[in-house]
């Protein structure tokens, strides 16, 4: 116990001792809470320019470009005479959408015969897209169906017939916890979740491999494997008992994203996160045996990570194969579950197998940590084999 | 190797001295090479499917007429959703929506039938998860087009039941149809759309932090510097000699992933190949010179590296890619004009699904060049300010120094 507390002790001594090791678990945290979120904080795309080809100039369809240009998703920036002459400032990415209007659209409209018009939306960026034609679509459904019913009720057909005539089958979408589709409250919970985890892995990482700089008191050199392992953990689990209450609770608060779930729970299942990163870490450390390279390797495959959690691009559509292995990276069911609990109010037990998952990555992982530090200490006489390796690409040659 | 001992100072010997290096140095090829192909792999592998299609809604049918199971048939037959079970309740609904195991469920009101004949427009209710938006905005997708398909033939029967004729009815079923052409990626494909943009976005952070790491170990002792001088036989062939090796090798590597964009998953190539490659190439450049400019700022490869990180690996949201820089805060904005990959993607998208008019598409691809022109400009004063602090005596610094070593 002595030995445990030594070896935690001395570790925690050294997350504090070593500049690099503080500046990514203190320093890197903090820039990457203000860094992070500026590009969503404005949360929705709203006013996405648009210009109207108007074939017909009657008083029908300024309504309906009045109409669209009165929406907060569509602003209709410039009115074109036609499509070739729009389609050159879409290329210029002034405007995103052109709205063809035929010519007898009111003529056509007025007589009940079904009058289209034609929207050209850019889709190589996939949200200018969805928002323009789920704005032009929804406004001219409406403008449709009250000229519709306008006219049947000049038929003489009763209002109340003449309405469930045009919709008899109203569809109501209720978009449950992020109601307003905001951009923020999608990414940030589980980027926040992401970047626990790589800086967690490249402090753990250096700690691995920088050299210790004589801070090791005796009582922890000699610990146990184990002891070793596990008092190492301890201490990476007391910092980010600091850091993951900021990233999971104040930093969504401060941003604004919605919560429903409970704190308990997120704190609860962030345990067994923290304890299956950091036992990774320890691995990576071991394989990768020197700093810079955690640094680099570790830079490069965090946006990765992000489009294997079945976050962004749903977990049905990533072949099962790799979904599978993807489980081997903490974050995979860390992003899910904590979005879950905090943003969807899950309890515990309904992200059990996210919660258990981690638990066997940290059992697994550990364990692998131990073997690792067996065989690093067990030549006795061989115990600067760790201080003595981590610079070797930058001495030699 | 005896031959190239006999070389003359100047460009080819810094060249195939970094060629040497990069081959001793395993390290720096894995990185450059090996790494961002893997990444490149499991991003393929990901997104391979390019679609998401029969997303899983679960149902909660009260009705069980005709009416309810055609409404749950269509919706199980459109490509975005399927039906994938029936609940009791709307707790159970909600549970499973929670559980993650359906992105939505739609819900079927008892007497859905009988009223709608009558006229009195019972809602449909459909509940979705919008905290995965890409999913959220799929499935209410699926939805939306079912449920008017089986609208449809309801409204015929009404309005006959009104007394108009069939095809006049039916005429004015949608007044105003709206007809979509998604300009650019008909098919709404998201491996032309985000695979496409991922993969220079992951270059751009291996690319900037290698170069980094190269450069920072030769920045770190003043004396290889002075070396790396000397063998170049003046600033500009020793700096060209150190960074175009890295410049072929991730060449080679986009080249690679584009060929497999290309050609394996038809990205299409609608621009000019040439613009797309002088895109392509100052885009690397620019990288390389932005991880070589750290390494010479900072004199320290580990903080170069930190900083290189800090600055590249948030950088795929500033690029507006996913959210578009147009509704960004002016600093986001700001900050992503100063990344290489956004004026690269721009590029890239022009030349390849875009096919911009080459009169259009010029702007990003000299924006790149102005970043390479400016970033070797501030590389070069920093070197020479750096010497000019190191070299303690000013007499006659460099053409001394050649001579002595020719």
């Amino acid at each position: 116990m002595n030995a445990l507390l030594a070896v935690y002790c001395d570790e925690f001594r050294r997350i504090f001792a070593l500049k690099p090791v503080w500046s990514v678990l203190i320093g890197a945290v903090l820039i990457y809470a203000a860094f992070y979120p500026q590009p969503y904080v404005n949360e929705a795309l709203r006013n996405v320019p648009i210009a109207v080809v108007d074939n017909d100039g009657t008083a029908s369809s300024r309504e309906l470009a009045r109409l669209i240009d009165a929406t907060p998703d569509i602003h209709v920036a410039m009115t074109l005479p036609d499509f070739v002459t729009a389609e050159r400032e879409v290329y210029t990415r002034r405007i995103f959408g052109v709205l063809v209007i035929p010519q007898y659209f009111e003529r056509d409209l007025l007589h009940g015969r079904p009058s289209p018009v034609a929207l050209y939306s850019d889709a190589s960026y996939f949200l200018m897209h969805q928002r323009i034609s789920a704005g032009v679509t929804s406004v001219s459904r409406t403008f449709g169906a009250q000229v519709e019913a306008t006219r049947l009720v000049g038929f003489g057909i009763d209002p109340v017939i003449a309405s469930a005539v045009t919709d008899p089958l109203p569809l109501t979408s209720v978009p449950l916890f992020n109601p307003q589709g905001g951009y923020a409250t999608y990414v940030l919970p589980a980027a926040f979740v992401l970047i626990l985890q790589q800086t967690l892995l490249v402090a753990v990482g250096l700690l691995g491999t920088l050299p210790g700089a004589g801070l090791s008191s005796g009582e922890s050199a000699n610990a146990g494997p184990v002891t070793k392992v596990v008092g190492r953990l301890l201490a990476y689990l007391t910092v980010e008992a600091v850091v993951v209450p900021l990233y999971l609770i104040a930093l969504p608060y401060f941003y604004g994203v919605p919560r429903l779930g409970s704190l308990a729970a997120q704190l609860f299942f962030a345990i067994p996160f923290v304890l299956s990163t950091s036992a990774l870490g320890l691995v990576i450390a071991a394989w990768l045996r020197n700093p810079l390279m955690v640094q680099l390797v570790l830079a490069a495959i965090g946006l990765p990570f992000f489009f294997l959690a079945g976050f962004a691009w749903p977990v049905e559509a990533i072949p099962p194969a790799v979904h599978a292995v993807s489980f081997l990276v903490p974050s995979t069911s860390a992003i899910s579950a904590l979005v879950r609990i905090g943003q969807l109010g899950a309890s515990l037990h309904e992200v059990q197998p996210a919660l258990w998952t981690l638990w066997g990555l940290t059992l697994f992982y550990g364990a692998l940590a131990v073997l690792i530090e067996a065989r690093a200490t067990r030549p006795q006489d061989r115990p600067k084999d760790r201080s003595g390796t981590p610079v070797p690409a930058a001495a030699e040659s | 190797m005896l031959s190239r001992r006999n070389l003359k100072p100047g460009f080819w010997l810094v060249f195939w001295r970094e060629l040497t290096w990069l081959r001793r140095r395993k390290f720096l090829l894995v990185l450059s090479t090996i790494l961002p192909i893997a990444l490149m792999a499991v991003l393929t592998l990901v997104f391979s499917a390019g679609l998401a299609t029969r997303l899983p809604i679960a149902v909660l049918d009260l009705d069980g007429s005709d009416l309810s199971r055609t409404i749950i048939r269509m919706v199980d037959a459109t490509p975005d959703t399927a039906v994938a079970q029936h609940v009791g309740d709307l707790a159970e609904g909600r549970k499973l929506l929670i559980e993650g195991k359906v992105h939505g469920f739609l819900m079927l009101p008892l007497h859905l039938e009988r009223d709608v004949t009558a006229g009195r427009r019972p809602e449909v209710v459909f509940f979705y998860n919008t905290q995965t938006l890409t999913t959220g905005n799929l499935v209410v997708r699926g939805i939306s087009a079912a449920l008017p398909t089986a609208a449809a033939g309801i409204r015929l029967s009404l309005r006959t039941g009104q007394g108009q004729a069939s095809d006049l009815a039916q005429a004015d079923l949608t007044p105003i149809p709206v007809q979509i052409h998604p300009l650019f990626n008909p098919t709404l494909n998201y491996v032309h759309f985000l695979l496409a943009a991922l993969i220079p976005s992951v270059l751009q952070i291996i690319v900037i932090t290698a170069s980094a790491y190269s450069v920072g170990l030769d920045v770190e002792t003043p004396h290889r510097l002075r070396i790396l001088r000397r063998l170049g036989g003046g600033l500009w062939p020793a700096m060209a000699g150190k960074i175009l090796p890295l410049t072929l090798v991730f060449l080679a590597v986009l080249g690679l992933s584009d060929l497999w964009l290309f050609g394996y998953f038809d990205l299409p190539l609608h621009g000019s190949r040439w613009l797309l490659l002088s895109a392509g190439l100052l885009f690397i450049l620019a990288c390389q010179m932005f991880g070589a400019l750290l390494a010479l700022l900072l004199r320290s490869t580990p903080s170069a590296i930190s900083i290189a990180t800090l600055l590249t690996s948030p950088a795929f949201g500033y690029m507006g890619i996913g959210f578009p820089r147009l509704a960004m805060n002016s600093f986001a904005y700001g900050f992503g004009a100063l990344l290489p990959g956004t004026w690269y993607l721009m590029a890239r998208i022009d030349q390849t699904v875009r096919g911009t008019p080459a009169d259009l598409s010029l702007k990003p691809i000299l924006i790149l060049l102005a970043f390479v022109v400016s970033l070797v400009i501030l590389a070069a004063w920093r070197l020479d300010s750096m010497r000019s602090r190191t070299d303690p005596a000013p007499s006659g610094p460099s053409p001394a120094l050649e001579g002595a070593t020719s």
